[in-house]
């Protein structure tokens, strides 16, 4: 196979791998809160899953924006993967998925760090995690190559729309009742 | 559930669709339909002109105005750079026939 067909091929199957690794990291984040999935395992069950998606949306993330860097056709540079709208072609499109990486990047820094910061300010930059599926989810939908296939289009709709409503049934409800 | 088993799960799922999105982008390397659609960069024409063909280094006028015409509006075509060690021929410049 060609290089380039090669890194052009893997940069869409990476994103949408490292999509679906962020999804189940999110979706185990909100359950510690919401007690949905409490029927499945214990919040400490959970946690431990949550802190473990971490090392598998991350290589996937990486290995992205690397056969995107690395595919002459993407036009898209390092620079790019961490500084958003400096592509000529799609600003915004591709702008929203390095705003969403920035966001990521940062709460998974404090979350390593997170002994050594105060508590209340550590929740809120975890929250932003909210913000920043919603702009991955905005960039996978706007610039997704294969976002318009049938079962594609489910699993990143159902996901997303599962983790919207988590989302929103935290804010309202706070912890579920059981 | 045990913990293990939540993650085993977790990596099964996630490299289900690896794989599966892998085969997918595989059989459709093209989609008409994408949202981007990347403009072509340019390629340098020397590169593709056989070893015989030897280009000039510069070109004569593209087109001859009659009196009267306004002078049209054109985009700079590719810029051709000779390689170290081509030799510029004695030729006639290329030179256009015809406008449009």
């Amino acid at each position: 196979m060609d290089p380039q067909l090669f890194f052009w091929i893997a940069a869409r199957a990476t994103g949408l791998a490292s999509y679906i690794a962020l999804c189940l990291s999110i979706l185990s984040g909100v359950a510690l809160r919401t007690s949905v999935l409490d029927f499945l395992a214990k919040n400490r069950q959970l946690r431990s899953l949550h802190d473990f998606m971490t090392w598998l949306w991350i290589p996937l993330g990486a290995a992205h924006i690397v056969t995107l860097v690395l595919d002459k056709t993407a036009q898209i540079t390092l620079r790019d993967a961490f500084l958003p709208f400096q592509v000529g072609y799609a600003p915004l499109q591709i702008g929203l998925g390095t705003i969403s990486l920035d966001i990521f990047v940062v709460v998974t820094l404090t979350s390593w760090l997170r002994r050594r910061m105060a508590d209340r300010l550590w929740r809120w930059i975890h929250r932003s995690s909210y913000i920043a599926f919603l702009t991955l989810f905005l960039h996978a939908f706007w610039s997704g190559t294969d976002f318009d296939a049938p079962l594609i289009s489910a699993v990143s709709w159902s996901a997303a729309l599962g983790i919207g409503l988590l989302a929103i049934s935290r804010m309202v409800f706070g912890r579920l009742p059981e | 559930m045990p913990s293990w088993a939540l993650k085993l799960s977790a990596v099964f799922i996630t490299l289900f669709t690896l794989a599966g999105s892998f085969g997918y982008a595989s059989a459709h390397v093209k989609n008409a339909n994408a949202p981007l659609q990347p403009p072509v960069a340019d390629r340098p024409a020397a590169t593709s002109a056989p070893a015989t063909a030897t280009p000039v280094a510069t070109i004569g006028p593209l087109l001859t105005l009659r009196p009267g015409q306004k002078t049209p509006t054109v985009t700079p075509g590719p810029k051709l750079t000779l390689a170290p060690g081509v030799k510029s021929a004695t030729l006639a410049p290329l030179t256009f026939t015809h406008t449009s």
